[in-house]
């Protein structure tokens, strides 16, 4: 292009003695752009290819020199939750400790009719995506995922239901393999033998059935004690296969179970 | 060069036409209809209605190639969807304003409001219908063609500052003022440089400017004038880095700021179809029309329409070599703006000028020429 006017007091110093520079090499970086992506601009078409996959990465990983290349998934990237249903044991621990309460308990196919079986229902349109329940799933079958898509047409689309989550888990996505391990010394379930009234309420919303209902003694009332009508029995737990889901402290109508630390 | 004219085919449609027409009609009516005038007004409407359709089409076109362009200069792809590789975009997004509601603010001007968009669309694409693309593309061989060309390209300043008064908006008015005061500052320089190619051609017609480089093109003679040429129509298209009337960042969207749905779309087209004249004028004036050099292989030069196909092809180029400049280059501020149109363009197409009467003085045009003719 044609020589440009004289620089104005102002301009930075060392254009002013070569204005046609403020012209070339402009044109000269906008020409290399061209040229360099005339074959494949670096976009990538997002719907029809995909950053992680690796015909599109590769060479950016290998360049940076870093463990995991540009566009790539991270192992403990937190996204749709999956779910094995078989192996959940609907000890409600995800539920408890949504701190966003979108987690429903729904029942699912598969229990008794005495005890229906319940699985999470997961709202997204709630979730904030902290995995505090795939931490808290003490059997491992609610775990996140490195799916990223969920839009959706309608707010009802973003309750992603219990065989929603079981097909994300059938999928076989990479999943988050980083889960915070339960701390060995964790409070234990206690029982306070004289209130308890033996009504085997613990042991049969129990979801690992660890909770045995043992014979004790029957005792004698002293003259003139009130003792409350009671089953001569008292639950054990087998302490090797609680999971400390808090479902029998909740269900004890005497509130004689509590957290605390055995001798 | 054939002897069938874009005219002459219009001409024996309209004739077609019409004497099929006639045939359902009683004796009188058949020889009114058949008659030599109403032969000639139908064909003059086919002929413009070509002109349009042509223009319009290449307009959208050059809206696509500028999009796809773009996008490579950013390192992007452009409009890719719609149709195979995004072609049919501008159609789509051309129906979405055709859709929308045109409305008036209501302290504007009705009059100038309304007939600016026409007005500026209309001159705009007049000029096409005098632009030869071909031999026989255009209706006739006017003496001064180039002369009138530029005239009602240098229309538009009006009817821009017709529709940002009319606008009653601070935007459109700063607009429209910039605007004028850029397409007056450069249309000297424009002209100048055109005279340059006009002493070299020796005539103001575009035909005979394209039949005389023939044997030589005039872009290596007048580089100089080229260069003036080339920047005075990007300020006059008001493109980057010249786009002062409508600069984004300060005024919303220039005089063109209170203009909604299908009157933008005329303000938009109107200027892509001065885009495509400006091409098209630098093609017509400095690289030669639809002539070709020798060496190329008349397998290249010979099938039908090859004229017009090359001289799309080279009108396309110089519109690319506009896109670059916009991928690169700051907008100016508008002292620089009328610096440079004023103490440096016309002193550089004065001395074109000079220089192209040398040339022709010196009779050294075969030695300065360096693109030899598919004549020979």
């Amino acid at each position: 292009m044609a020589e440009p006017a004289p620089s104005p007091p102002g301009e930075a110093p060392g254009t002013e003695e070569k204005p046609l520079l403020w012209v070339t090499r402009p044109l000269a970086t906008a020409a290399r752009q061209f040229a360099k992506s005339l074959w494949r601009p670096s976009t990538v078409i997002y719907p029809f290819e995909r950053l992680e996959d690796p015909k599109f990465r590769g060479e950016v990983a290998v360049a940076s020199g870093r463990p995991i290349g540009v566009g790539e998934i991270w192992d403990n990237y937190r996204g749709v939750h999956a779910l094995n249903i078989n192996t959940c044991i609907s000890c409600n621990l995800c539920a408890f400790s949504c701190p966003d309460v979108c987690i429903e308990m729904v029942t699912v196919p598969g229990g008794d009719p005495k005890h229906p079986k319940k699985c999470p229902q997961i709202d997204y349109g709630k979730c904030s995506f902290c995995g505090f329940c795939s931490d808290a799933c003490p059997e491992g079958c609610l775990s996140m995922t490195t799916r990223y898509e969920l839009t959706a047409h309608k707010r009802e689309e973003m309750v992603y239901s219990p065989a929603k989550m079981f097909e994300v888990y059938k999928s076989k996505l990479p999943m988050n393999p980083i889960r915070v391990e339960r701390p060995k010394n964790e409070d234990q379930i206690l029982l306070d033998p004289p209130i308890c009234i033996g009504c085997n309420a613990c042991a049969r919303d129990c979801p690992t059935q660890c909770i045995t209902m043992l014979d004790i003694p029957k005792t004698t009332p002293k003259p003139g004690e009130k003792v409350p009508k009671r089953i001569w029995k008292e639950p054990v737990i087998n302490d090797s296969d609680c999971v400390r889901c808090g479902t029998c402290i909740s269900v004890c109508p005497k509130d004689c179970l509590f957290w605390g630390t055995r001798q | 060069m054939s002897t069938i004219t874009l005219f002459s085919a219009s001409d024996a449609i309209a004739a077609f036409l019409l004497a099929h027409i006639a045939y359902v009609f009683p004796a009188p009516v058949k020889g009114w209809i058949t008659s030599g005038d109403v032969v000639l007004g139908l064909a003059s409407l086919i002929f413009g209605v070509i002109l349009l359709g042509a223009s319009m089409i290449n307009t959208i076109m050059l809206i696509w190639w500028e999009r796809k362009l773009l996008g490579r200069f950013m390192d992007r792809r452009g409009a890719m969807h719609v149709g195979f590789a995004g072609l049919l975009q501008n159609f789509a997004d051309g129906l979405k304003l055709f859709r929308k509601d045109t409305f008036r603010p209501s302290k504007a001007d009705s009059l100038g409001f309304w007939m600016s968009p026409t007005a500026y669309m209309v001159t705009s694409v007049v000029i096409f219908g005098i632009l030869p693309i071909s031999t026989g593309w255009n209706g006739g061989s006017l003496p001064l063609t180039l002369l009138l060309a530029l005239v009602i390209f240098s229309f538009a300043p009006l009817f821009i500052f017709l529709g940002a008064w009319a606008s009653n908006n601070k935007y459109a008015l700063i607009g429209g003022m910039r605007s004028a005061a850029q397409m007056i500052a450069y249309e000297v320089p424009i002209l100048l440089a055109v005279v340059a190619v006009v002493v070299l051609s020796g005539s103001f017609n575009l035909t005979t400017i394209v039949l005389e480089q023939r044997n030589y093109w005039f872009w290596a003679p007048l580089f100089l004038a080229l260069i003036v040429f080339l920047t005075g129509m990007l300020a006059e298209m008001e493109r980057i880095p010249f786009d002062l009337p409508e600069a984004e960042a300060e005024l919303v969207e220039g005089w063109n700021t209170e203009y909604g749905g299908m009157l933008f779309a005329f303000f938009m087209l109107a200027d892509y179809v001065r885009y495509l004249v400006g091409s098209i004028l630098v093609v017509l004036l400095f690289l030669g029309g639809w002539t070709l050099p020798t060496y190329v292989p008349s397998a290249l030069t010979s099938f039908p329409l090859a004229g017009i196909f090359w001289f799309m092809v080279k009108a396309y180029l110089v519109f690319g070599g506009f896109v670059w400049v916009r991928a690169s280059l700051p907008r100016i501020r508008t002292d620089q703006l009328l610096r440079l149109g004023w103490m440096r363009m016309v002193p550089l197409a004065l001395l074109s000028v000079v220089l192209a009467a040398l040339v022709v003085a010196a009779h050294c045009l075969p030695v300065l020429g360096c693109v030899p003719s598919m004549g020979g």
